[in-house]
């Protein structure tokens, strides 16, 4: 088996409060006892572009908090910006219909629809 | 095409590019690739892309609350182009759950994301589990608070299937509603007849109103919920690449 290394990245807002959407995430993966297997988790601070996850989400071209970087050896990383995926395709996680139409409506704009 | 570097690059060069070579390029590119039709102003989407390619495919989301001038221009299109629109429906179990436990007007109570969520999100992402590739008339000028970033090519993990691509072309990112309304009248394309009784953005009966003089076009949707700022973006700004 690959061995693989999961990093989160949670964001900071720039007054320095925290994105509650980061929060809810992070509760619910400890809730579910899946915080364990995440090997770090890292700040998005927008306030310091150079903080690490401002960092990874430049690198990788990311605009979205929360999201996960699944590093394998020998291959390219892979990102996560929507939760009930990362769970599902890393996690090996069952989600509900309802949860994952629920994270979507969160992030999808709906009035081109 | 499906690395990050891939997609951006893409996306920078077709960025310069108009509408319709940047249909031409998802055309080409992809054979499974469905217009999404949502019965406004993105009609000029079929218009292009029938000037391109005879078998497009197109679908609509019928949630079952559109306007009824919306279901005859829908038909209209649908003849004007000697087109098929595959139109999508919600499951009916989940609307009628809804209707049961909640009423008709469930999203005047609270906010329109369950309603949506039925009637809009899930079949559509049935929809597009069927496609590898697929095309909306999202533009940057529709919301600017949320829609700014908004690109021509991008990886849709959202409604991708699992462990899948789907690539999502948004050609009229650039373009503004002028931009639109200019290519209808000059060629001529059918149009959604509540545009000429103030309808900018169009979308169920009960969610669109008519929007004054000098309003934007989102004020023409869900008025009755205060206007936030999405907080899950990471703002560019700040992102030294």
């Amino acid at each position: 088996m690959i061995s693989q290394q999961i990093t989160m990245v949670k964001k900071i807002f720039a007054d320095g409060s925290p994105c509650k959407k980061c929060g809810e995430i992070e509760e619910k993966m400890r809730d579910a006892g899946q915080l364990a297997q995440l090997d770090k988790i890292v700040i998005a601070n927008e306030a310091d572009p150079k903080s690490e996850g401002m960092q990874l989400a430049a690198r990788y071209n990311v605009e979205r908090a929360p999201f996960f970087i699944v590093e394998r050896e020998g291959q390219e990383a892979e990102i996560y910006t929507v939760y009930f995926k990362f769970v599902k395709e890393v996690l090996n996680t069952k989600t509900s219909e309802d949860e994952e139409i629920k994270e979507i409506m969160n992030d999808v704009d709906l009035d081109f629809l | 095409m499906s690395s990050i570097t891939n997609i951006v690059d893409i996306d920078s060069k077709l960025s310069a590019q108009t509408p319709q070579e940047i249909l031409q390029y998802a055309l080409e590119n992809h054979d499974n690739i469905a217009i999404s039709f949502s019965g406004a102003e993105d009609v000029v989407l079929i218009d292009m892309a029938s000037k391109i390619r005879q078998d497009i495919q197109v679908f609509s989301l019928d949630t079952g609350r559109l306007h009824s001038e919306t279901y005859r221009f829908i038909e209209q299109v649908r003849k004007h182009y000697n087109i098929h629109i595959d139109v999508v429906y919600p499951e009916a179990s989940r609307v009628e759950k809804l209707v049961k436990e909640k009423g008709l007007f469930s999203f005047y109570d609270g906010d329109h994301k369950e309603c949506c969520g039925i009637r809009k999100i899930a079949p559509l992402r049935k929809q597009l589990l069927t496609v590898d590739a697929w095309i909306t008339g999202q533009r940057r000028d529709q919301s600017p608070g949320t829609r700014a970033e908004v690109p021509v090519i991008q990886d849709d993990k959202a409604f991708a299937r699992p462990n899948d691509k789907l690539t999502k072309f948004n050609p009229l990112a650039n373009w503004t509603s002028k931009q639109v309304w200019d290519y209808i009248r000059e060629n001529n394309v059918p149009y959604n007849e509540l545009h000429d009784k103030g309808f900018v953005s169009i979308g169920c009966e009960p969610c669109t109103r008519p929007t004054g003089p000098g309003q934007h076009e989102r004020e023409g949707r869900w008025w009755w919920e205060e206007a936030t700022i999405k907080e899950c973006g990471l703002h560019a700004v700040n992102i030294q690449k």
